[in-house]
């Protein structure tokens, strides 16, 4: 029986990329592709792939977030993160999260074969520069322990966390309220819950929030040097 | 007659990417690929492509700086402007450089294909209301 894959990346070309690497592999096929988290959530529930491959900034909802709520629905969900950065926060948080593996988007073509054969096997992956920053994290999270400092990283909830990000993306309450099926009151109570959580002040404030914690990501400008993103 | 095309990006991911939209088309041949400009310009010489799918944001050598060395070294050669950039400004630098196409990624599935057929005949796209002159006088448009 083949593997089957649900592959969520919100720009076609590299989900297309993905796509046609994967399907190359003898033994796996694409059962899904989605667009955005919150369609990657959905598909993965009707298809039940075997293993989903989650770009990680991605709008409407993240692949965080994304993951967050398949973990929640089921709590052996294979989840495979691609990520642009390698922020100490974001290997992090998709730990946290319930990701199994976690591969750099920029050496995806390299590794994310050898991820899908390590979930495959009931492993976890993570490249070489992850292990790095995973081991790192885990040392300075040892020696903070051992300062008696404990890390005050403010929490929200798997609902604040999709409100914070689709209103990063400069929509009204009325539209957060739409997009996740809420009344308009209830929208605008996450939105006052989310900015008195995080000491935020102004859309502005939330927006910066926002694009430093990678919860929307923002397009950079060409340079003569490389640009990290990927499409 | 085969339309042989050169597929330039610093994303192996992207590059396969493009070149299974450009593979669906019967008579387009991906004769090489490269991943940054300096290569792009080497395998022109070396492939002669009649069209290179050009990035813009690359290692050692950007999309910009390898068109207009393209354009002068092999004149015949087309080149489409495949980027994430959607800005005018990019537009008028990329005409500037001696692009015959312009793509924003984010719409590349629907354009890649009618974009490609366009500049191996010389043809503009995506650029077809940018030009220098324009942008200056109305002091650029983004």
């Amino acid at each position: 029986m083949k593997l089957r894959i649900l592959v969520a990346d919100d720009h076609e070309v590299v989900r297309r990329g993905l796509c046609t690497l994967l399907q190359a592999h003898e033994g796996w096929e694409i059962c899904g592709e989605a667009v955005d988290g919150r369609e990657a959530v959905e598909k993965a529930k009707e298809l039940k792939p075997d293993i989903v491959v989650l770009d990680i900034g991605m709008p409407n909802l993240n692949g965080l977030a994304a993951t967050r709520q398949l973990v929640q629905h089921d709590a052996n969900c294979k989840i495979i993160v691609l990520t642009i950065t390698d922020a100490d926060q974001v290997i992090r948080e998709a730990l946290d999260a319930g990701a199994r593996g976690l591969v750099l988007k920029t050496d995806a073509a390299r590794d994310l074969v050898s991820a899908v054969e390590a979930l495959q096997r009931n492993r976890m992956f993570f490249t070489p520069r992850v292990n790095e920053m995973v081991l790192a994290g885990f040392l300075e999270k040892g020696h903070a322990a051992t300062r008696g400092e404990t890390p005050s990283l403010p929490k929200l909830t798997a609902r604040e966390q999709e409100v914070i990000q689709l209103l990063a993306e400069g929509k009204s309450s009325k539209e957060v309220a739409c997009a996740l099926n809420l009344s308009t009151k209830t929208a605008e109570t996450h939105r006052s819950n989310i900015m008195r959580k995080l000491g935020l002040h102004s859309i502005r404030d939330l927006v910066v929030y926002a694009i430093q914690n990678n919860i929307i990501q923002v397009q950079t400008s060409p340079t003569s040097s490389a640009d990290t993103s990927v499409a | 007659m085969t339309v042989r095309i050169l597929v330039v990006d610093d994303h192996p991911v992207v590059r396969r990417g493009v070149k299974s939209l450009l593979d669906k088309h019967p008579d387009w041949e991906v004769v090489d690929e490269a991943v940054d400009g300096l290569e792009a310009v080497d395998k022109v010489e070396r492939t002669n492509p009649d069209v290179v799918v050009l990035d813009l944001s690359m290692p050692r050598m950007g999309g910009l700086e390898a068109c207009r060395l393209i354009r002068k070294k092999a004149p015949q050669c087309a080149v489409l402007i495949v980027t994430q950039h959607n800005s005018t400004q990019m537009m008028r630098e990329a005409l500037s450089a001696g692009a015959t196409g312009y793509v924003v990624k984010s719409n590349i599935a629907r354009d890649l294909v009618e974009a490609v057929e366009a500049t191996s005949q010389h043809r503009p796209f995506g650029l077809e209301d940018v030009t220098p002159e324009s942008a200056d006088h109305h002091g650029g448009l983004d």
